[in-house]
């Protein structure tokens, strides 16, 4: 019987089930596994600047909550808004992912309350109103593709004309998307990003500030001036 | 085609050449050089990739009239693939199992049947008909913006590497990373805010540098 027990005991250690103290390893195997979550974790965030990425839409997420117009594109007015779900993305912490579904999911406490926590918006789908028209595009911020698109209403009714309008609309969308990230490479690059964006962002997610404060700020500023 | 109707979903790149070419000349040159050509049935190439025309992808002559619309060039990246389903693998093989006991009056070895397995792979290749797909490309002449239509990361990181080699190129995704470079941005202004992603998200990049 004893000598079951002690190759028993000798099997388990060749397993690596247990170690040499006879202790259990499965608390450390656990550690691994939550080890290997970080680094995989570590490798999507540095990838091709993806960080980047996710601060460019939580940045927009913020911005565009007043409403009202982000930018002039040729001579109209765009505004974004998020609708539908997010993917949000971090670090550290024990949640390295979180989707929030719903049309006011978006901008909603909970997911504030995530991106206070640190995680970054990794992806989403948004409305684009330039004038008239509408645009719909999932987008991740690795790669910045545009996904599942709708495109404004076609006009035109020949086939050729339609392939050419259908290009169009879908450069033009290209184009606002870059638009964005300019805008959003600007505001990163000054001296008020550190001082006053991040600070109301945070503010924000905290739910201690509307986001458009800091807008309604800078456009009396510019107003004075 | 997704170009020309269905699913709106493309990558963004945009290309640059390394030196001053006539464009028209080198898109109708690498073209060529990278067509697509069909799988050989005799091979054992399982999978044939190549640029095509965009509205009839058996051809591969790009006259000016079928490769451009206004301003772009229009193309398409063609897929052909031959899958042998495991479970019409595995019936034949059981059928033969079956029958070679039935005839020797024993199991066949393992030798035996991984010979006879191969022998089957190959009667059932040359029977089975390729699947094609096809990924379009809107190449802005103009602008240098390319747009690949294709939801597949795999297949789009295929055809940036078959664009680049086909043209002598270099193809850049259009994220932040690269609009901060292209607009003249320092590198180092963009580094992770710790404020936003915690000060592990800076260790992460510094870790990484």
């Amino acid at each position: 019987m004893a000598r079951r027990e002690e190759a028993r005991a000798e099997a388990a250690f060749l397993r690596g089930d247990v170690g040499v103290d006879g202790g259990s390893t499965r608390g450390e195997d656990e550690k691994d596994q939550a080890e290997l979550e970080r680094d995989r974790a570590r490798e999507q965030f540095v990838r091709g600047r993806t960080w980047l990425g996710r601060e460019f839409l939580t940045w927009l997420l913020w911005r565009s909550e007043p409403g009202d117009a982000l930018l002039t594109h040729e001579g109209e007015g765009l505004t974004v808004l998020f609708a539908g779900r997010v993917v949000l993305r971090g670090l550290h912490g024990e949640v390295s992912e979180l989707s929030a579904k719903g049309a006011l999911a978006p901008y909603s406490e909970q997911v504030r309350r995530a991106l206070d926590a640190g995680l970054l918006l990794h992806s989403a789908r948004l409305r684009f109103t330039l004038g008239e028209r509408l645009w719909e595009a999932s987008l991740d911020a690795e790669f910045l593709d545009v996904r599942s698109a709708k495109l404004p209403a076609l006009l035109t009714e020949e086939e050729d004309d339609q392939i050419s309008e259908r290009l169009d609309l879908a450069d033009e969308l290209s184009k606002l998307i870059d638009a964005l990230v300019k805008a959003f490479l600007t505001a990163r690059t000054s001296k008020s990003w550190g001082k006053e964006t991040v600070p109301s962002m945070k503010r924000w997610m905290q739910g201690e500030e509307k986001a458009s404060t800091l807008v309604d700020r800078a456009k009396r500023v510019k107003a004075k001036g | 085609m997704p170009i020309l109707r269905g699913a709106v979903t493309f990558a963004r790149y945009r290309v640059e050449f390394k030196e001053r070419v006539d464009l028209k000349r080198a898109l109708s040159r690498g073209l060529k050089t990278h067509a697509f050509e069909p799988l050989d049935p005799k091979s054992e190439e399982a999978r044939a990739a190549g640029f095509a025309e965009l509205e009839n992808p058996e051809l591969i002559e790009f006259s000016a009239g079928a490769l451009y619309y206004g301003e772009r060039a229009l193309f398409t990246w063609r897929v052909d693939q031959i899958k042998i389903p495991g479970a019409q693998l595995k019936a034949a093989m059981d059928k033969w199992t079956q029958t070679f006991e039935r005839e020797q009056d024993r199991k066949p070895s393992r030798g035996e049947k991984t010979a006879q397995k191969n022998e089957l792979r190959d009667q059932l290749r040359k029977r089975a008909v390729p699947v094609t797909k096809t990924h379009d490309l809107a190449w802005n002449l103009k602008t240098g913006d390319l747009q690949i239509w294709s939801a597949s990361r795999k297949v789009v990181d295929e055809i940036v590497g078959a664009v680049e080699t086909a043209f002598q190129a270099r193809v850049i995704p259009q994220v932040p990373g690269s609009i901060a470079q292209a607009a003249g941005y320092d590198d180092a202004a963009f580094k992770p805010t710790a404020e936003l992603a915690g000060a592990e998200a800076v260790e992460a990049i510094d870790g990484a540098a």
